[in-house]
């Protein structure tokens, strides 16, 4: 049987070397190249799902820089393999779509190549099992995505590029501490058997990292970058934004912040479960009273983040798998919808929800699929958006006491309002008289079809068969582990 | 359970679903194809029901795991028992009906196709309800049945009211959902289980405060969907939908439900006095609020939702008293005469081209079928025997002498309920002749001729099997004596014209005594107004902050920018004091 | 013999002779060029070995060729170079008389070279003012440009410094009765410990001024602004790094003497400083050259950073940390002039918008800048950046220092808003005409390039040379 270590190599080196090769060669050959590049890294990251085991299913595990304690420790189990998928996945779909629509005046292949480059830290995060590595990995991302922002974005970019990047290093900075106060106390970085930290090192260390994974999620009230950011990013900037990036958050509040300093977790559980909540209900409020389509789905994303951290925070394996689900179901459903708010845009040339309306009159198509997702996103049965919130609420109920039950009962009641706010954008958008800005709209066109299609499916086969994923997270160690406690 | 009951009951959902979801993926204008999957998707289910009903294997359930979150299993299980095939073969039958009918009456509606669709899917849904064994699936098929009646009631683009009916429908059950989504979790967490078959062996184990709570948020969702007070106020906006889908779902199946769940999980309700309690004031409330209601409408469908509504509080009613084969009775008699009615109601829309009675009258004439299966649907609805309602209302009075007080008031409602009937009979039949009537084409009619066999033999055809629900005996006087009160009356008011409408009050009546204003400025406006609160206070208060710490730095930086624009002996000076200033310090510090 | 110094100097005087008798610009030039190189080479190739001259006792040498030595030789004489190449354009175009300029950088190099093996504070003072001596003239030396008020600063703020700084020495002297180091910071006679902390925080101070420590940073802006790019190039690194040679070999001296707690406090708050008035002003900056000068004093301050943990611990790790950081800044740093350099080959800094478009218009060189100035930002993808504040962090955590920590790693938040306005300024707009090229800042900018990518692999390679 052929060892697939290897491939976890080459999951992050094939994004690497196709963004340079994109990046020196003309435009249209250059958007071509990423596109390929990310299909090959889409079917490389999926041969990683072979030859499954309890634990980590493949390992690589380099030495780097001792000096730092850095090893080129790469591992796949099954909470990083969905999400691993999905980043591949999500960056193929607008690598393609960039061939075929690119806001000028930036070129093509750059925004490919950066894209790319995004792609290889992301998938990097989700791969490392040395926490410096995890930190580089995590901080590659930074700059490349405040550039596609800050040159592709719309009217105030530059503001809302910078705000992301300043936001979230000041995140990073503080996990930089919390990462090498680890390596320097307990003489390792290996996150797939963390050395015991004191209980005290593991509070306040838990807490900077907490906080820098709070603001990637993000969770309230360390959020106020998002909106802007997905506002201001072209629509692919806003796809992998809101479909991966936030993912690193909550990801590595489970791998670094439970995996690394679980005593320090379980003592500010309470605290991550209440902002959570916060966060479901605020968010869902301020979309009540959003007017702008864009800004819309991005404080949605406040909200939806809020039920996948409301699971994390209480560190049951219920609460774990049902954030992995949520984490994917979030990606799909808010990848649509940004894609679709994006052909909106393009089409309408306003995102004021006052300036929209009667798009199912001249669109009936885009109107479904934009009904389809709203549905799935506000967390409708029989689609991806159900399973993550309802055993968000299960995992809290599960955890007994009245604060839990609390938070549950909180929680529950802020899926009626996250219902509220998405009929009323379906409503303000697709229902009602035809709007001017939409009179000219045309009907999806078939490079647009394509991006959205596989995310349509996605959204199907999660509400349906929600086990591809919640039976891969089963198998790891720090789920089993969590059932264990 | 045989291979063979599964395989149905697979296709009894299966059909509908799939051929609905390929509908969705068909070219819109493609009409033929579109009606040819819709009746086939129907005409599946309803084979397949039938066949159920005769292989007739009683409380046979099958289950398959589905997806496991930590230890909780979740799993596809179908739990098939006659009330569940009963009540399968009254949504099947109904949605057959529909799907025929709708051929016809969304003929020049270019979106046929997709509504084609939802209507499979939605049958799909219901029976999901209704066959489910499970909590969760039961749940999945709940919403979306929620979903695609807010598809389906925003269908109509001529009505510019439609939308907001459509989300105000959706909302107002959603917010009912969310108790009922801390039920099943509740119930769930504490049994281990969602498998319903387990759920409730295990209700003697949980304490009688749990299943009291369990039971009042459980029928928080059921009043919900089946528009009990005080969740009932989306129902008579929903009639903005067409015609077809208020008789398909809002009053033969989706709010038919919340009493099918009561009664399927009634061993835990019967559990808890306090709930049956709040269940039978609800039912109370909501029978006569509809009745009334109903008195007063000019809209010949808001007439019919009232009364709908009025119908389901009886079911609610019956329930409270534990009286779960009258309330089902009760279910498959009204899905069958309020279905006809509604259809019928369609019929004279469709002539009369509105749907106000004051522009109506004298259409018996013009169309005399129409005529005739509305006055049995009418007969039925008001309970005249030998027609289908007189025998299961009769049932659910009957078994409401345990609690007296609900009994009265549904005796009073059975008065209203025959004096609004007739005055709808009146108003639209009889008196002066406003519009030129003409019967439907066949496509509509034969629905009517079908579901009009129910609504005039059901009751007795279940008499003839189940003779324990009703008993032929002197207690009846009264009931029917009201009802004879109730059309006398209303014969006698409406002969000339309406004089209810010309009432000051007519409007605030059968708009609904007003609640929809108490539920705008007691939960709608405030919530908003909180939103937008939460908006400023987020945008300039959380983020204020933060722009606020990245304005400081600047200044900050400006200021020391100042600071450094000195000469050069200041510069010099100030270097000095520095370094004397640190030397000072160390020295200090370092003898100390 | 010592032949780095010989090397050196003889360079100098080489240069000298050739712009008399072979008056063209390239012909110093040359020479200064060759003679940078055999410099920078020779500590490795001719002068093997360990070497100590000058010693009053067996271990009270004034001069150790060690290790260390030899590095600092090849880096100040490979410096030496690359700012020659830099000026070649200005050179070429006799916008500066090419002899003077060989002839005064060769001298500077000479003091460099020696720097590295002073062990006495005396030929330590004396070699660091032979590096920066010859600056004051280099930075007036410039036809086109007016550069007398950067002069005046830098040369009247030197004198305050060296003062101090002598002032600080005599002290230590006086009350230790020994020039040598460690001696120096021993409390032998009488005069007892408040002079010895005296002498040795004034002593810091004034060697602050050479690498533009806050609070005797004030001269660089004016001086950098003032001077041509390659010189201030030349500022910002050669003469940085002798500066920060010194700072490491009196605090190693004052650890092996009495005087760590001294010495670390000293250093924590020149550190913290510079970072914070750096970076903030920074901030405002709207000239490139006076946006890089400040940097330049707020990178001072992550490389005495390390040094401020002193004040817990004698841990040999932080002088490792602060040599490997300013490795790493030198090469970023070298890559940012250059960049600039390359890019205005003629011109002075200019302000912010001349950079408008470049990003389109040349986008190999200024691709090469960003990597350097998101490398300072210590931002990936250039790794090198990272690890050099990585290294920083981790030496501080390592002896619990976890509040210098923290403002080092909060203060590169502010630090990438610093350097996000020329990146930004870079690739907005599209301008049409593409900046000439000249050969000269090329080769410093590929280099300097080259290195830091080396380095973002092998970063390891600048973290065991301090022993």
């Amino acid at each position: 049987m052929v060892s697939l270590d290897s491939v976890l190599l080459w999951t992050v080196a094939i994004p690497l070397v196709g963004a340079v090769i994109s990046f020196v060669v003309s435009d249209a050959t250059g958007r071509r190249v990423a596109a390929l590049t990310a299909f090959l890294t889409l079917v490389i990251s999926a041969l990683l799902g072979l030859q499954q085991k309890a634990g980590m299913w493949h390992e690589l595990d380099w030495q780097w820089v001792p000096a730092l304690g850095l090893r080129f420790h790469l591992g796949v189990d099954g909470i990083s393999y969905p999400l691993v998928l999905l980043t591949a996945l999500l960056t193929l779909l607008c690598c393609g779509y960039s061939i075929w629509h690119t806001p000028t005046p930036g070129l093509g292949n750059h925004l490919g190549a950066l894209l790319l480059v995004i792609e290889a830290g992301i998938i990097g995060t989700f791969l490392a099992q040395d926490l410096v590595l995890f930190f580089i990995a995590f901080e590659v991302v930074l700059l490349p995505m405040a550039a596609v922002i800050a040159v592709w974005g719309g009217e105030g970019r530059r503001r809302a590029a910078l705000k992301f990047a300043l936001y979230t290093l000041a995140g990073s900075v503080l996990l930089l501490v919390g990462v090498v106060s680890v390596v320097v106390q307990t003489g390792s970085g290996d996150m797939t058997q963390p050395a015991k930290l004191g209980a005290e090192a593991q509070l306040w260390i838990f807490i900077l990292f907490a906080v820098a994974f709070a603001i990637k999620s993000p969770l309230w009230p360390l959020h106020t970058w998002l909106p802007d950011a997905h506002t201001e990013a072209p629509t692919v900037g806003s796809v992998i934004l809101a479909g991966v990036l936030l993912k690193m958050g909550t990801y590595g509040l489970i791998r670094v912040g439970l995996g690394v300093t679980p005593d320090g977790f379980a003592r500010a559980a309470p605290v991550l479960g209440v902002l959570a909540v916060a966060a479901i209900i605020v968010g869902s409020l301020v979309c009540l009273a959003q007017t702008e389509l864009k800004r819309l789905i991005a404080y949605s994303s406040v909200g939806h983040m809020g039920f996948v951290l409301l699971g994390i925070s209480t560190g049951t394996a219920i609460g774990l798998q049902a954030a992995l689900v949520g984490n994917i179901a979030h990606g799909v459903l808010t990848g649509l919808l940004f894609f679709l708010a994006g052909a909106i845009k393009d089409r309408s040339h306003t995102g004021q929800l006052a300036e929209l309306g009667g798009l199912r009159e001249r669109a009936p198509w885009m109107a479904g699929v934009l009904g389809l997702a709203a549905l799935g996103s506000l967390g409708l049965p029989g689609l991806a958006g159900f399973w993550g919130e309802a055993f968000a609420v299960v995992a809290a109920y599960s955890r007994g006491g009245p604060l839990w039950t609390t938070l549950a009962a909180v929680a529950a009641v802020g899926a009626a309002l996250t219902a509220a706010y998405l009929l009323r954008m379906l409503r303000k958008v697709s229902h009602g008289p035809l709007a001017p800005s939409l009179a000219t709209a045309s009907e999806a066109h078939w490079p647009e079809v394509a991006a959205w299609a596989p995310l349509v499916f996605l959204a199907f086969l999660l509400g349906v068969v929600p086990v591809i994923v919640v039976d891969l997270a089963a198998g790891a160690s720090l789920i089993s582990g969590a059932a264990g406690r | 359970m045989s291979v063979m009951t599964v395989g149905l009951t697979v296709a009894t959902i299966g059909a509908p679903l799939l051929l609905g979801l390929i509908g969705l993926l068909m070219p819109q204008r493609n009409r033929p194809d579109a009606a040819a999957l819709g009746v086939a998707g129907a005409g599946v289910a309803l084979g397949a029901v039938t066949a159920l009903l005769i292989l007739n294997e009683g409380g046979s359930q099958a289950t398959m795991h589905w997806v496991a979150f930590g230890d909780f299993n979740v799993t596809l299980t179908t739990l098939v028992d006659q009330r569940a095939l009963y009540v399968a073969l009254a949504v099947a039958v109904v949605a057959f009906c529909v799907q025929v009918y709708s051929i016809a009456y969304l003929r020049d509606d270019d979106r046929y196709g997709p509504y084609a669709a939802q209507v499979s899917i939605f049958t799909a849904a219901m029976l999901t309800v209704v066959f489910s064994g499970d909590l969760i699936m039961l749940l999945v098929g709940w919403e979306v049945m929620g979903a695609c009646s807010y598809l389906l009631i925003a269908h109509d683009r001529s009505l510019p009211e439609a939308p907001a009916a459509a989300v105000k429908a959706f909302l107002v059950t959603r917010v009912g959902d969310v108790g009922f989504l801390l039920g099943v979790i509740i119930l769930g967490v504490k049994a281990g289980t969602f498998k319903i078959t387990d759920v409730l062996a295990n209700v003697s184990a949980l304490d009688s405060g749990t299943v009291t709570l369990v039971c009042l948020l459980l029928l928080a969702g059921v009043a919900g969907k089946s528009a009990q007070f005080p969740f009932h106020t989306w129902l008579p906006d929903a009639m903005a939908g067409p015609t077809p889908i208020s008789a398909l779902i809002h009053a033969a199946t989706m709010v038919a439900a919340g009493v099918y769940v009561v009664a399927r999980l009634f061993p835990l309700f019967a559990a808890s006095a306090t709930a049956l309690t709040v269940l039978g004031v609800m039912a109370g409330i909501t029978l006569l609020l509809g009745a009334l209601a109903a008195t007063a409408a000019d809209d010949i469908k808001r007439v019919l939702a009232w009364s709908t509504v009025s119908q389901l509080g009886y079911m609610m009613a019956a329930l409270s008293v534990s009286a779960v084969d009258s309330a089902i009775f009760h279910l498959l008699t009204h899905a069958a005469f309020k279905a006809l009615l509604f259809l019928c109601a369609g019929a004279v829309i469709h002539a009369a081209g509105s749907n106000l009675m004051s522009r109506m009258g004298g259409l018996r004439k013009g169309m005399p079928l129409t005529f005739v299966t509305m006055t049995i649907g009418l007969g039925a609805l008001v309970g005249v025997p030998p027609l289908a309602g007189f025998w299961s209302k009769e049932s659910i009075v009957a078994a409401l002498s345990a609690k007296p007080w609900l009994m009265w008031a549904a005796l009073a409602g059975v008065a209203v309920t025959a004096w609004y009937s007739t005055r709808l009979w009146m108003l639209t039949f009889f008196g002066p002749q406003r519009v030129h009537g003409h019967e439907p084409t066949i496509a509509m009619m034969m629905p009517l001729v079908l579901l009009a066999v129910p609504a005039f033999g059901l009751g007795m055809g279940v008499f003839a099997v189940r003779d324990d629900l009703v008993h032929l005996d002197a207690e009846l006087i009264l009931p029917l004596g009201l009802a004879g009160a109730g059309i006398l009356l209303g014969w006698a008011m409406c002969r000339k014209r309406d004089p209810i409408a010309a009432l000051p009050l007519g409007a605030w009546i059968g708009g609904g005594f007003g609640l929809d204003t108490v539920q705008r400025w007691i939960i709608v406006e405030p919530v908003r107004a909180l939103a937008r609160a939460t908006r400023v206070a987020d945008e300039s208060g959380v983020d204020g902050v933060v722009m606020g710490i990245g304005r400081l730095t600047e200044s900050a930086g400006a200021g020391l920018t100042r600071w450094h624009a000195a000469t050069l002996p200041r510069a010099f000076a100030g270097v000095l004091a520095g370094a004397m200033l640190l030397v000072i310090a160390g020295v200090t510090v370092g003898l100390w | 013999m010592i032949w780095p110094m010989i090397i050196a100097a003889g360079t100098a005087v080489a240069v000298l002779l050739v712009d008399l008798v072979f008056p063209r610009w390239y012909a110093p030039f040359g020479v200064a060029l060759a003679g940078a190189a055999a410099t920078a080479v020779s500590p490795y190739l001719v002068q093997k070995g360990q070497l100590a001259l000058l010693c009053a006792e067996a271990d009270r040498c004034s001069y150790v060729l060690d290790d260390t030595a030899r590095l600092v030789a090849a880096l100040i004489a490979a410096l030496t170079a690359f700012a020659l190449l830099l000026y070649a354009p200005t050179l070429r175009a006799r916008d500066a008389p090419a002899g003077e300029v060989g002839f005064l950088l060769a001298s500077a190099m000479t003091g460099g070279v020696v720097l590295g093996g002073a062990r006495d504070l005396i030929t330590l003072i004396v070699a660091l003012e032979t590096l920066t001596l010859p600056l004051y003239a280099l930075v007036a030396l410039h036809r086109r440009r007016d550069g007398a008020v950067g002069a005046v600063t830098f040369f009247t703020t030197s004198i305050v410094a060296t003062a101090v700084s002598l002032l600080g020495a005599a002290l230590l002297q006086l009350q230790s009765g020994s020039v040598h180091l460690p001696y120096a910071m021993r409390e032998d006679l009488a005069g007892g410990r408040p002079l010895a902390i005296a002498g040795l925080i004034l002593l810091l101070t004034g060697f602050g001024f050479k690498v533009a420590a806050v609070p005797l940073h004030a001269w660089a802006p004016t001086t950098y602004d003032g001077a041509p790019v390659p010189v201030a190039a030349y500022l910002s690194t050669a003469s940085k790094l002798g500066g920060v040679i010194a700072i490491l070999f009196v605090a190693r001296a004052a650890v092996e003497g009495d005087l760590r707690v001294t010495a670390g406090g000293t250093l924590a708050v020149l550190a913290t400083l510079s970072l914070v008035i750096g970076t903030l002003v920074a901030l405002r900056q709207q000239r490139t050259v006076r946006l890089l000068a400040w940097s330049s004093v707020a990178q001072a301050g992550f490389i005495l950073a390390p040094l401020g943990g002193l004040l817990l611990s004698s841990s040999a790790s932080l002088f490792a940390a602060s040599l490997a950081y300013t490795l790493f800044f030198l090469a970023l740093e070298l890559g940012a002039f250059s960049g600039v350099v390359a890019l205005r080959p003629t011109e002075d800094g200019g302000v912010l918008d001349d950079l408008r478009g470049v990003g389109r218009a040349a986008p190999w060189r200024a691709a090469m800048l960003s990597f350097a100035l998101i490398g300072l930002a210590g931002l990936p993808p250039v790794l090198s950046g990272l690890f050099a504040k990585i290294t920083v962090i981790q030496a501080l955590l390592d002896v619990d220092s976890l509040w210098l920590a923290l403002v080092v790693a909060l203060i590169s938040v502010v630090g990438l808003a610093v350097y996000w306005r020329p990146l930004a300024a870079l690739y907005r707009g599209s301008v049409d005409d593409r900046p000439p090229v000249s050969v000269g800042p090329f080769l410093p900018l590929v280099a300097a390039t080259i290195v830091t990518a080396v380095l973002s692999v092998v970063p390891q390679l600048t973290m065991s040379l301090w022993e």
